[in-house]
C-alpha cells in the first residue's frame, strides 16, 4: 500500500525498519542484546530474501516480456511489408511526407535557414534547424492544417446500466465511509479533499494474520534464543503486536509443525467424490429456498435479497399431466414397451382375473382383483379429497392419502389402459410438498399409530389374499431374466400378495374413516435397507435384485424421484424425462417405483404383524431426525428468516415489506372489491397501492386483466404488468438529456417506472453530497411510508431518469405499493402528444432545491450551474 | 494505509543516477499556447517508428524525428469548433442550445492505430468525449466515435490487433472500439466499474483479453474480455451501421487493486506486472494475484517503487520504450526521470533538466530504442532529448 504517512518513498523504506529498531534500542535495554541482534539478523535475512525473490521474479518477467516485444516487433515489420505489397499503388501521404522531410533535411543539412515562425527559435542549445512545413506548398513554412469537421457533442452523462426493476444497493456500491477526492475544475490541479465531516476511514483492519515472514522470525528467533518472555517481548515489539499474540502464534506454530507431518498422509485420501450426484437433494433445494425469490421468480433477486420468508400456499397445483401421451411409450426405454412382451407371455391372466376369484392362483388374477377393489373405493377417495382442500391441515393429510392411492395406479395402466380416467384424477392430488409433510410429521405420526392398529387388524383378515404375479411381471426389468422372474414369483407369491392386499386394505380403511396413513411420507430410499433386511430374504432373486437396484440409485436420484412423484404423479415417463434425464431410463424409474411400493407394503405388513406401532414410530423418528438436522443447517449462518406455521394459508395476508428486518409490522393489504375498472374511488388507488391478484377488478390471474372494452380495463395494474409507454431518450430542449414520449397519451395514463438502486437515507445523504458537486441528482425519495429507502438512478436506472424538472410539468410521479414493494410510477398529468418532452416536478424540499430548480423557468443547463446547494436535493413524489 | 508488513517490502530505487546513458536537449518547439497533453511514438508500424503525434487544444500534429535533433512537421489537424459562434448574439444562442454545450475541443490523448489494410491511423480524444479517428495515410478524418458521455482521458491501442483501441473516460466507463469498422464493442462499466473518472487504461502486451484501467476512484481494475471475445471477433466483420452493433457491458472486473490512496492517473502493464502511479511522487510496480475461484478478489504484491520527486499533481503520464527497458516521466517542474524498469533494484538512468524547462510535463514519449525522449509541457512546448553517452549513432531513431 502506498503509505500516506511517508511522503518520500526513500524515507519510508528506511523509516519502517529504523523506527522499529530505534524503538527497540530504547526499550530493550534490559533485554539482552543478544536477542535483539538475533532478531535483527533474522529480519535482515527476511528482507534480503525478499529482494532476491523480487529480483528473480523481475528476471522471469523480463524474459517473458522480451519474447513478447520481439514478437510485437516482428508484427510491426510485417505490417510495413504487407502495406508495401498491398498498397504501393495507393497513396500513403504519411509516407510521402516522411520521405519529403528526409529529402529536405538532407538537402538543407544543418543550415538553419528554414525556420518556422510558429516555433520560437530562441533555443540556442540546438544547433540544428527545426524543419517544419515540409512539402505541400514548399517555400511556406507551416503545414496547412487539415480541418476535422465538427461533430455534435453528446450532453454529458455518466455511463449507466439499464434496470427494468429496482435493485437493492449491494454493499460494494456504498459510498459511506469512503474518502472521495475532488478537483476543482476551475483551479485545474488543486486537490480538494472531501468533506471534513466525512467519518474517518476505519483504520482498524488489525493485522490479524501472521505473515510467513513473521512466522519464520518467530520460529527462528525462539530456536536460537530460546523460549522466554524477553524473546517474546522483543518479538512483539518488532512486529508491533501484543506479546500474548506472539506467544499464541508460536504455540500454534509448534502444533502445526507436529500435525503437518501427519496431515501429509491424510491429505491424499480426501476429496475425490464431489460429483453433484453425491449431494443431497435437500442441499440443492436449500440453495433454491434461499436464493430463489418467490416474488420475482428469479434467482439472486437484487431487490428482495436472499433468505426470504417462505410461504407455502395451501393450494397445491395438481401434478402435471399429459393425458394425450399417457398411452404412448415415451422412448425406447419406456416401461410400456418393455413390459409388453411380458404381458403377452402372461396373456391369459386378465381373463382369469375377471373371475374375481379369491383363491390362490399362482399365475393370474392380480390385475383383476385389484382393479375391482380399486374401482370400488376410488370414488369415495375422490369425493373425500375434494372438499378437504379448504382446510389445509386435513387436506395435506388427504393429499398424502391420495398419493398413496396413486401409487398403485401405474401398474394398472400398464396392464389395463381403461383405468386411465381415474388415474388422471387421482394422480392429480398426489403431489405433497415435502415441506408440508415435515410440518405435519407429528400429526402424521400420531395418526399413523392409530392407523397401524387398523392395518394390523385388517391385514390379518386378508392375509390369505389371492393376488400374485402382477408385481413380478411388472417389476421385471430387461436385465432380469425371465426365468428368474418365473421361478421367484412362485416362491414369493404368498408374501407378495399379502402385501398388496395390505395396501389395498389400507386404502379402503382410509377412505372409510379418513385417517391418513403415515407410511406414504417415508421416502423409499430411507427405509429400504431396514425393511429389506427385515424381510428375511425369502423372496430370493428378485428381492436381491431389488436391493441391488436400490443401491445403484444415488441419494440424489432418489430424492429427485420423490420430487418427480410430487410433480408428475406416478408417471415414470415424465419423471425420467424431466428429472432424471441421462441418469435413469423410464424402465429403471418404473422399476424403482414399483419396488418402492413393494417395500412400503412389506413395511406395512411387517409393522402390523411383527413390530406393530413401535416399528413405524422408529421409521418416523428417523425421518424427522434427518429433516430436523438439515433444517437446522439451513437456518444457521443465514440471515434472519421468519418461520410460518403450516397453518398460514393465503400468502397476501402475511406479506412483509422489505423493511421487515426492523420488525415493523406491515399494514395489511386489502384487495379492492371493484367489479369493473378501478376508477378514482378504488380503495387501492386511494391507498397508493396497485390492484392485484385478489382484487375484484382482475379475473384472479396475474395476467392482463380482462379487457372487455376500454372501460373494463383496470388501469391501476399497469405498473404491476409493466405496460409502459415507449419513452425515447434525446437531447432536451431545456438542458442536457431529456425523455420524450413516442406515442401520445391521455391524462393519467401510466408512462413508465422510475427505477434505480434502493439506498438508505444515510447512503443517500452521502451520495447527495457527491451529486451536488456534479449538479445532477437522480435521488428520489420514496415517501415516508416507504420509510427506509431512497431511489437512486445515477448509475442504474431507466430512461425516465432523464426527464427534466419543470415547475409546470406534464407528468407527475407517484409512489405506489406494488406487490409489497414501493415503486415510482410516472403518469401523464395531461394529454401529451407524441414526441413531446416529459417533465415532472421534482418537488424538491423548498430550501433544498438546487438553484436551477428554483428559477421560474429552467433555462440554463443544470450542469453548468455554478453554485452548489448546501442541502441534499431529493426528488419527492 | 497500514504499515508495510515485514517480508513484503518493495524494493525502492535510488535517486542517484547511474549515468548509464545521458541525454541532451537537441530541440525544442513551441506548438501553440495551449497545453500539450499527450505525445506518442508510432510503435505499430516499423516504417513510422520515428513518427510521433502530439495533441493539445483543438490540434493534432504529426511530426517526424530526423537526425541531428531535427523535428519535421508532417501533418496537422484542427478540430472545427464553435469559435465561429462568437459573433452570434445571446438571443440566437437560446434557440440553438445544442451549441451551448459545445466547448472548444481540447484533446487529452492520442494513440496510433491502423485499420486492417495497415493504413496508419491517429486516434485522439478529449474534453468533448468524441474520439477522432484520423487516417494519416490519406490525411482525412476517417471516423468519429460518439458515445462517451464525457471527456476522454486516455486512448490506447492493442499491440497485437492494432485496429482495437480502448478509451478511458470521465463518464466512468472504459470502452473498446474497432477503428476498422467503427463499432463500440464493449463497455467496461456498471456494478463493478469505476466510481469516478477513469484516467488511464492499457492493454496487456500478450494476453489479448486483459486490460487494466485506473482512475479517480483510487483503484486499478483489471478486466477480462474473454467471455466477450466472440463480440470482438464479430466487430471485425461488421458491415451494418456501427450503431446497430450489439455493444455489451462488462460489469465486473476480474481484479480490483487498491494500491494507491489518491487518484491513479497512469497505469501500464509490464509483462504480467502493473506499473501505476498516483500523486505520491512515485511509480509503483506490483503484481496482481487473482484468485480464479472468486473473481474481483485477490492480493497485490508491491514489488518495486520508482521515486519521482515533485510529481504530486495528477494527469502526468509516463511512457516506456518498445521493449519496456526504461520509462520516462516528467514532473511538475519540467524535469524528466528516466528509470531502468526491469532491474532490481531499479536504477535511475538519468535525471534530465534544463534551465528553461520549468513547466509541468504532462507526458513523455520514448522512441523505439529509448534513445530519444520527447516531452510535452503545459506551456505548449515540445522538448527533444537525445541520448549521447554510449554512441552517437544511436541518437538517431530512424529505423
Amino acid at each position: 500500500m502506498a503509505s500516506k504517512a511517508s511522503p518520500s518513498p526513500s524515507a519510508s523504506r528506511s523509516g519502517s525498519l529504523k523506527d522499529a529498531s530505534m524503538a527497540k534500542a530504547d526499550e530493550s535495554a534490559p533485554v539482552s542484546k543478544e536477542i535483539v541482534s538475533v532478531i535483527e539478523s533474522l529480519k535482515r535475512h527476511v528482507v534480503d530474501e525478499r529482494c532476491v525473490s523480487i529480483k528473480e521474479r523481475m528476471d522471469n518477467n523480463r524474459h517473458k516480456l522480451a519474447s513478447i516485444t520481439s514478437h510485437l516487433q516482428k508484427l510491426s515489420k510485417e505490417r510495413r511489408n504487407s502495406w508495401i505489397n498491398f498498397a504501393d499503388s495507393s497513396l500513403d501521404l504519411l509516407k510521402k511526407r516522411q520521405d519529403d522531410a528526409i529529402g529536405m533535411h538532407s538537402g538543407i543539412g544543418t543550415s538553419s535557414s528554414d525556420k518556422d515562425s510558429d516555433s520560437d527559435q530562441e533555443d540556442s542549445h540546438a544547433s540544428t534547424a527545426v524543419l517544419l512545413g515540409t512539402s505541400i506548398p514548399p517555400g511556406k513554412n507551416s503545414v496547412r492544417p487539415i480541418r476535422l469537421p465538427e461533430v455534435k457533442k453528446l450532453p454529458p452523462y455518466t455511463t449507466w446500466i439499464f434496470l427494468d426493476r429496482n435493485q437493492r444497493m449491494t454493499e460494494d456500491q456504498s459510498v459511506v465511509g469512503r474518502r472521495r477526492i475532488y478537483y476543482a475544475q476551475n483551479d485545474g490541479e488543486a486537490l480538494i479533499c472531501s468533506d471534513s465531516e466525512e467519518e474517518n476511514v476505519d483504520e482498524e483492519e488489525e493485522k490479524k494474520y501472521f505473515l510467513e515472514s513473521e512466522d519464520y522470525i518467530i520460529r527462528m528467533a525462539i530456536k536460537e534464543a530460546g523460549f522466554s518472555d524477553a524473546v517474546i517481548n522483543s518479538l512483539a515489539e518488532c512486529f508491533s503486536r501484543k506479546a500474548d499474540e506472539v506467544k499464541a502464534r508460536y504455540e500454534s506454530l509448534t502444533k502445526e509443525e507436529k500435525t503437518s507431518v501427519d496431515s501429509l498422509n491424510v491429505d491424499s485420501e480426501a476429496s475425490s467424490l464431489n460429483c453433484f450426484l453425491e449431494k443431497d437433494l435437500e442441499a440443492a433445494l436449500d440453495s433454491f429456498d434461499n436464493l430463489f425469490c418467490r416474488r420475482c421468480l428469479v434467482f439472486d433477486c437484487r431487490l428482495h435479497g436472499c433468505s426470504q420468508d417462505l410461504v407455502f400456499p395451501a393450494e397445491k397445483p395438481p401434478p402435471l399431466n399429459r393425458p394425450d401421451l399417457d398411452n404412448l411409450p415415451c422412448g425406447e426405454h419406456c416401461y410400456r414397451s418393455v413390459s409388453k412382451p411380458e404381458k403377452v407371455a402372461t396373456d391369459d391372466s386378465p381373463e382369469l382375473g375377471d373371475t374375481k376369484d379369491n383363491s390362490v392362483q399362482p399365475s393370474s388374477g392380480s390385475a383383476g382383483t385389484r382393479t375391482s377393489v380399486r374401482k370400488k373405493h376410488t370414488p369415495c377417495a375422490r369425493k373425500k379429497a375434494k372438499p378437504s382442500q379448504s382446510e389445509s391441515a386435513s387436506s395435506i393429510v388427504k393429499n398424502m392419502s391420495d398419493s398413496s392411492d396413486s401409487e398403485i395406479e401405474p401398474q394398472h395402466t400398464a396392464s389395463t389402459s381403461h383405468l386411465s380416467p381415474s388415474k388422471t384424477k387421482l394422480g392429480g392430488n398426489g403431489g405433497v410438498s415435502q415441506r408440508n409433510s415435515k410440518r405435519v410429521a407429528e400429526r402424521v405420526l400420531s395418526c399413523s399409530k392409530k392407523r397401524q392398529k387398523v392395518v394390523g387388524s385388517d391385514s390379518d383378515s386378508v392375509a390369505s389374499g389371492s393376488v400374485l404375479g402382477g408385481d413380478g411381471k411388472l417389476s421385471s426389468s430387461p436385465h432380469k431374466e425371465n426365468e428368474d422372474a418365473n421361478s421367484s414369483s412362485q416362491k414369493h407369491a404368498k408374501s407378495r400378495s399379502r402385501k398388496r392386499e395390505l395396501s389395498i386394505q389400507n386404502l379402503q380403511g382410509e377412505a372409510r374413516d379418513g385417517i391418513s396413513s403415515g407410511m406414504v411420507t417415508d421416502p423409499p430410499g430411507n427405509n429400504s435397507d431396514v425393511t429389506l433386511r427385515k424381510d428375511d430374504c425369502a423372496d430370493g432373486n428378485s428381492c436381491e435384485m431389488a436391493l441391488n437396484d436400490n443401491l445403484s440409485w444415488k441419494a440424489f436420484e432418489k430424492s429427485l424421484f420423490e420430487k418427480g412423484v410430487e410433480i408428475f404423479g406416478r408417471n415414470s415417463c415424465l419423471i425420467a424425462r424431466n428429472l432424471l434425464n441421462g441418469l435413469k431410463t423410464c424402465v429403471e424409474v418404473f422399476q424403482f417405483m414399483t419396488q418402492g411400493d413393494k417395500r412400503l407394503a412389506y413395511q406395512a405388513g411387517d409393522a402390523a404383524n411383527s413390530l406393530g406401532d413401535g416399528y413405524s414410530k422408529f421409521e418416523h423418528q428417523g425421518n424427522n431426525e434427518v429433516r430436523r438436522r438439515s433444517k437446522f443447517l439451513r437456518r444457521r449462518g443465514r440471515v434472519r428468516r421468519l418461520k410460518y406455521s403450516w397453518k398460514s394459508t393465503a400468502y397476501h395476508s402475511i406479506r412483509k415489506r422489505i423493511s421487515e428486518r426492523k420488525d415493523q409490522p406491515c399494514r395489511q393489504y386489502n384487495p379492492c372489491g371493484c367489479q369493473t375498472a378501478c376508477g378514482k374511488e378504488c380503495p387501492c388507488h386511494l391507498n397508493g397501492t396497485c390492484c392485484e391478484k385478489y382484487c375484484g377488478c382482475g379475473d384472479g390471474s396475474l395476467g392482463v386483466p380482462n379487457q372487455r372494452g376500454d372501460n373494463y380495463e383496470c388501469r391501476n395494474m399497469k405498473l404491476l404488468l409493466r405496460q409502459q409507454r415507449r419513452v425515447l431518450l434525446g437531447k432536451s430542449d431545456v438542458s442536457g438529456w431529456g425523455a420524450f414520449l413516442k406515442n401520445s397519451v391521455v391524462k393519467n395514463e401510466y408512462l413508465g417506472e422510475y427505477t434505480g438502486e434502493l439506498i438508505s437515507h444515510r447512503e443517500a445523504d452521502k451520495r447527495g453530497k457527491i451529486y451536488d458537486r456534479e449538479n445532477s441528482s437522480f435521488l428520489f425519495n420514496l415517501n415516508d411510508q416507504a420509510g427506509w429507502f431512497v431511489l437512486d438512478a445515477y448509475r442504474k436506472g431507466d430512461k425516465l431518469k432523464f426527464a427534466n424538472h419543470s415547475p409546470d410539468p406534464n407528468c407527475y410521479a407517484k409512489v405506489i405499493m406494488v406487490a409489497g414493494d414501493h415503486r415510482v410510477g410516472i403518469f401523464a398529468k395531461e394529454r401529451i402528444n407524441s414526441g413531446e418532452e416529459l417533465f415532472y416536478d421534482y418537488r424538491y424540499e423548498p430550501d433544498r432545491a438546487p438553484a436551477w430548480a428554483r428559477k421560474p423557468e429552467a433555462t440554463g443547463s443544470k450542469k453548468e450551474e455554478p453554485s452548489h446547494p448546501s442541502g441534499r436535493a431529493k426528488k419527492l413524489a | 494505509m497500514a504499515r508495510i508488513p515485514l517480508g513484503c517490502e518493495p524494493v525502492i530505487g535510488s535517486l542517484v543516477p547511474s549515468k548509464k546513458r545521458d541525454y541532451r536537449v537537441t530541440n525544442r518547439l513551441q506548438e501553440g499556447k495551449r497545453p500539450l497533453y499527450a505525445v506518442v511514438f508510432n510503435f505499430i508500424d516499423s516504417r513510422y517508428f520515428n513518427v510521433f503525434a502530439t495533441v493539445g487544444g483543438n490540434r493534432v500534429t504529426v511530426y517526424q524525428c530526423l537526425e541531428g535533433g531535427v523535428i519535421a512537421v508532417l501533418q496537422s489537424y484542427v478540430d472545427e469548433d464553435c469559435c465561429g459562434l462568437d459573433g452570434i448574439s445571446e438571443a440566437l444562442l437560446e434557440f440553438s442550445i445544442c451549441f451551448v454545450d459545445q466547448k472548444d475541443e481540447s484533446f487529452y490523448t492520442v494513440t496510433w492505430a491502423c485499420n486492417r489494410d495497415g493504413s496508419p491511423f491517429v486516434v485522439a480524444g478529449g474534453i468533448n468525449g468524441i474520439i477522432r479517428v484520423i487516417d494519416a495515410g490519406h490525411e482525412k478524418i476517417d471516423k468519429s466515435f460518439v458515445g462517451h458521455g464525457d471527456s476522454v482521458n486516455e486512448i490506447r491501442t492493442q499491440p497485437l490487433k492494432p485496429s482495437l483501441v480502448v478509451s478511458a473516460s470521465k463518464d466512468e466507463s472504459v470502452r473498446l472500439w474497432n477503428v476498422h469498422t467503427g463499432v463500440c464493442i464493449l463497455i467496461f462499466a456498471g456494478a463493478g466499474g469505476h466510481r469516478n473518472e477513469v484516467l488511464s487504461v492499457d492493454f496487456h502486451p500478450s494476453d489479448m483479453y486483459r486490460i487494466a484501467s485506473c482512475g479517480m476512484d483510487n483503484t486499478v481494475k483489471i478486466w477480462s474480455m474473454k467471455e466477450f471475445w466472440p463480440s470482438v471477433e464479430k466487430s471485425f466483420t461488421w458491415t451494418d451501421l456501427p450503431s446497430k452493433f450489439p455493444t455489451k457491458y462488462v460489469q465486473f472486473p476480474v481484479f480490483i487493486a487498491s494500491v494507491h490512496s489518491n487518484y491513479v492517473d497512469c497505469n501500464r502493464w509490464l509483462g504480467d506486472f502493473v506499473l501505476s502511479k498516483s500523486v505520491d511522487n512515485e511509480i509503483v510496480l506490483w503484481e496482481p494475484r487473482t484468485k480464479d475461484q472468486s473473481p474481483g478478489e485477490g492480493t497485490v504484491d508491491i514489488l518495486q517503487k520508482y521515486p519521482v520527486p515533485e510529481c504530486d499533481i495528477w494527469f502526468i503520464k509516463f511512457s516506456c520504450d518498445f521493449h519496456y527497458n526504461a520509462a520516462a516521466i516528467g514532473n511538475r517542474e519540467g524535469k524528466i526521470f528516466v528509470w531502468e524498469l526491469q532491474t532490481s533494484p531499479p536504477s535511475l538512468i538519468a535525471r534530465l533538466s534544463h534551465a528553461q524547462s520549468k513547466s509541468p510535463i504532462r507526458q513523455t514519449a520514448m522512441s523505439f530504442d529509448g534513445s530519444t525522449i520527447l516531452s510535452c509541457c503545459e506551456d505548449g512546448t515540445i522538448w527533444r532529448w537525445d541520448a549521447v553517452s554510449s554512441s552517437s549513432s544511436s541518437s538517431s531513431s530512424q529505423v
